[in-house]
């Protein structure tokens, strides 16, 4: 009987399953596309123009009302859109970092190189650095959050398409194709559907919980190339987040990539220090 | 010199309210550090190794052409010299008369290498005796009197470093930890401090001028670099006994190092040849002899925030038979090769505002060793406080850390930026 039974639901199940998949694929489109949107969203991010420069601030904020600031000044180039970037940050605040200097070359298939100096003993220190998802500067925002991930690390599909705050949006699905890639079980990222700019993002942990929320509170054209200006990183989980306004955004400086290199790390030139 | 740093720091100070006017940049801390003995010493008469105040100034000043005034002094009231005191740490100019060309002048310091704590190719002077203390790791450095020519011609870098005033490493001498006595082999008795015994510090001459050169590049993600130096020993290593002084022997070393990323971390490798100058054929005694310097590092992030870096040092003894059949008896022999391993292991926490960290030595070949572990917290942005401990332990007095068998101490720091 129970046998039988199994026969039925076996063929039951391999009926509808391809009915299934076709209906799926109507509402989502192709994984294909909806990685295509995610690389085009990247792009947007974390790699408009060759070079951009910021004055990075971030307020760390906890609900007990505890609050920390970091200053930093920001520049990246890009080796290959896409692809390889360099990155500069020099920090301004706070007074036990100040005047640090950080240098990563990021690829987006493999482990970052990153330097940094301490000017108290001028000492250039390589970091061995193969968590992505360790905080920034002790931000919400992870490195990663910071300088992008790679759209290819994770399978996508488009769940919906819907109003967000007066914007037609696109709803993405990611989930990582390596797990321990990515301390998030999955993501859920609100896409504008007309310039690519990510409004929102959710994580969710391992076990499907929300664990922390992106928000892009202001986004303006700069040069041409939308601009997230004001961001906020909430952990829904501890209560803490992270305010991170971008000032005096730069693009196309014309930054040599000679510039991202040790000299810099020890001596900034004015291009990256002001 | 002191007096100058002095001088240079109140008029630094009486500065602050043009400040904003002038366009400089002025920062500092004010902070407050003891530290007290958890053993006895017959060799020390107090129980403090350490209970100072410091006011830090650093002004710097961005001139025409990308030049730059750099200054930074501390005023130091010290409770265990029972004095006050001024230390220069750096005072220095920068320029780049070209595009491919940077000059640094002045007082400096200077650090390369790929060592964390354990230095084969940067011959420039350090302060043990503030690292063993437990004094925070920028004053683990000693500014040198010098000028820095980089220059960047595109395939690789190259700096060259003259040093026409020697400068040498603080190293304990009784003062406030105890030190071996090479004259006396043994454990300095109280009051019998280094400074007694006279150091002999090579001239300020034109041919004493020490030079330090780096040539590196990168290949990719990794980073290769050649060095050579030709100077003097930074600690007092040769002995005069118809003086009764200690001094720093004549030193040329030439090394290389490679660094770079090995299965998800960071790994180096760095290599020195130490030519004793004036004891090349290792027969006397009483100067270091030449030695081959190896050390391995591997540093990898285990997990967010959790750091785990090893070390592996080696010295080899070059003439260790001729030392050996030279050695008068009853003189302590060192072993042709030393081993030394190194731990540091780091742990993030609170968002990144708490640090607890483990540094261990451990000599198998000398049986001795160290263990520094600290807690530190930003209490805010401006505010900081570290609490940490140093224990040495060693079976015999004549090694680097068996010397200071007796000196374990506790330490608290605060700190207050500006």
């Amino acid at each position: 009987m129970a046998k039988r039974c199994f026969v039925w639901f076996s063929a039951v199940v391999l009926l509808f399953l391809p009915i299934g998949g076709l209906f799926s694929r109507a509402l989502a489109g192709t994984p294909g596309e909806a990685e295509e949107i995610m690389r085009r969203s990247a792009l947007v991010q974390f790699y408009s123009g060759n070079d951009m420069r910021a004055n990075v601030t971030m307020r760390l904020l906890s609900k007990d009302g505890g609050e920390r600031v970091r200053e930093l000044i920001m520049t990246r180039r890009n080796v290959k859109a896409g692809g390889d970037q360099k990155y500069f940050i020099l920090f301004r605040q706070p007074a036990d970092v100040r005047d640090m200097t950080f240098l990563v070359w990021k690829y987006p298939q493999r482990d970052s190189d990153r330097w940094l100096y301490i000017p108290a003993i001028k000492l250039v220190k390589r970091i061995a650095a193969n968590d992505k998802r360790s905080s920034f500067v002790g931000s919400d925002f992870s490195y990663e959050d910071v300088s992008g991930r790679a759209a290819e690390e994770d399978n996508h599909a488009l769940l919906r398409e819907e109003k967000y705050e007066g914007k037609e949006i696109l709803v993405i699905k990611s989930v990582p194709k390596d797990a321990k890639s990515a301390d998030f079980g999955y993501k859920v990222s609100w896409i504008d559907k007309g310039n690519f700019v990510l409004w929102k993002e959710e994580y969710y942990d391992k076990r499907g919980s929300l664990s922390k929320v992106f928000t892009a509170d202001e986004v303006k054209p700069i040069q041409g190339f939308p601009t997230t200006v004001k961001r906020t990183m909430k952990n829904v989980q501890t209560g803490h987040w992270t305010e991170t306004a971008y000032g005096e955004v730069k693009y196309n400086l014309g930054l040599a990539d000679g510039v991202f290199s040790e000299r810099s790390l020890r001596n900034p030139p004015k291009e990256l220090a002001r | 010199m002191k007096y100058f740093a002095a001088v240079a720091l109140s008029a630094a100070l009486s500065l602050y309210p043009c400040a904003s006017v002038l366009a400089l940049s002025l920062h500092g801390f004010v902070g407050g550090a003891g530290g007290f003995r958890l053993t006895d010493d017959p060799a020390q008469a107090r129980d403090a190794t350490m209970g100072e105040g410091r006011l830090q100034v650093e002004l710097s000043q961005d001139g025409p052409a990308d030049s730059r005034l750099f200054f930074k002094a501390d005023l130091i009231g010290d409770g265990v010299e029972e004095r006050g005191d001024a230390d220069l740490r750096e005072f220095y100019l920068d320029v780049s008369p070209a595009q491919v060309i940077d000059i640094r002048a002045g007082r400096q310091i200077l650090t390369w290498g790929t060592g964390d704590l354990i230095f084969i190719n940067d011959l420039f002077p350090k302060d043990f005796v503030s690292y063993f203390i437990g004094r925070s790791l920028e004053y683990l450095k000693v500014g040198s009197d010098a000028v820095k020519f980089s220059l960047y011609p595109g395939l690789f870098s190259l700096d060259l470093v003259a040093v026409p005033h020697f400068t040498a490493s603080e190293v304990p001498q009784g003062e406030r930890l105890s030190f071996f006595n090479p004259f006396t082999n043994r454990i300095a008795a109280p009051g019998e401090s280094l400074s007694i015994l006279s150091m002999r510090k090579p001239a300020a001459t034109p041919e004493n001028t020490e030079l330090a050169l780096r040539l590196y590049r990168t290949f990719g993600s990794y980073e290769g670099a050649l060095y050579g130096f030709r100077g003097f020993f930074k600690e007092p290593v040769g002995m005069d006994p118809a003086g009764g002084t200690l001094f720093y022997p004549g030193l040329s070393v030439y090394g290389t190092s490679v660094q770079g990323p090995l299965l998800g971390g960071v790994a180096g490798f760095e290599f020195g040849y130490y030519d004793s100058r004036e004891d090349r054929p290792g027969r006397n005694p009483l100067i270091e002899n030449p030695s081959l310097r190896y050390l391995v590092g591997y540093e990898r992030e285990l997990r967010t925030d959790f750091t785990v870096r090893a070390q592996y040092y080696l010295e080899q003894m070059l003439e260790h038979g001729a030392y050996k059949a030279s050695l008068p008896p009853g003189a302590p022999e060192k072993k042709e090769y030393r081993h030394l391993l190194f731990l540091r292991v780091t742990r993030l926490l609170r968002y990144q505002t708490v640090e607890l960290s483990f540094i261990g030595f451990y000599g198998p070949s000398d049986e001795d060793g160290m263990v520094n572990p600290q807690a530190s917290c930003k209490i805010t942005d401006r505010m900081s406080v570290a609490l940490g401990a140093n224990v040495f332990f060693g079976k015999k007095g004549s090694t680097q850390f068996g010397q200071l068998e007796k000196d374990d101490n506790l330490y608290l720091r605060l700190r207050a930026s500006y």
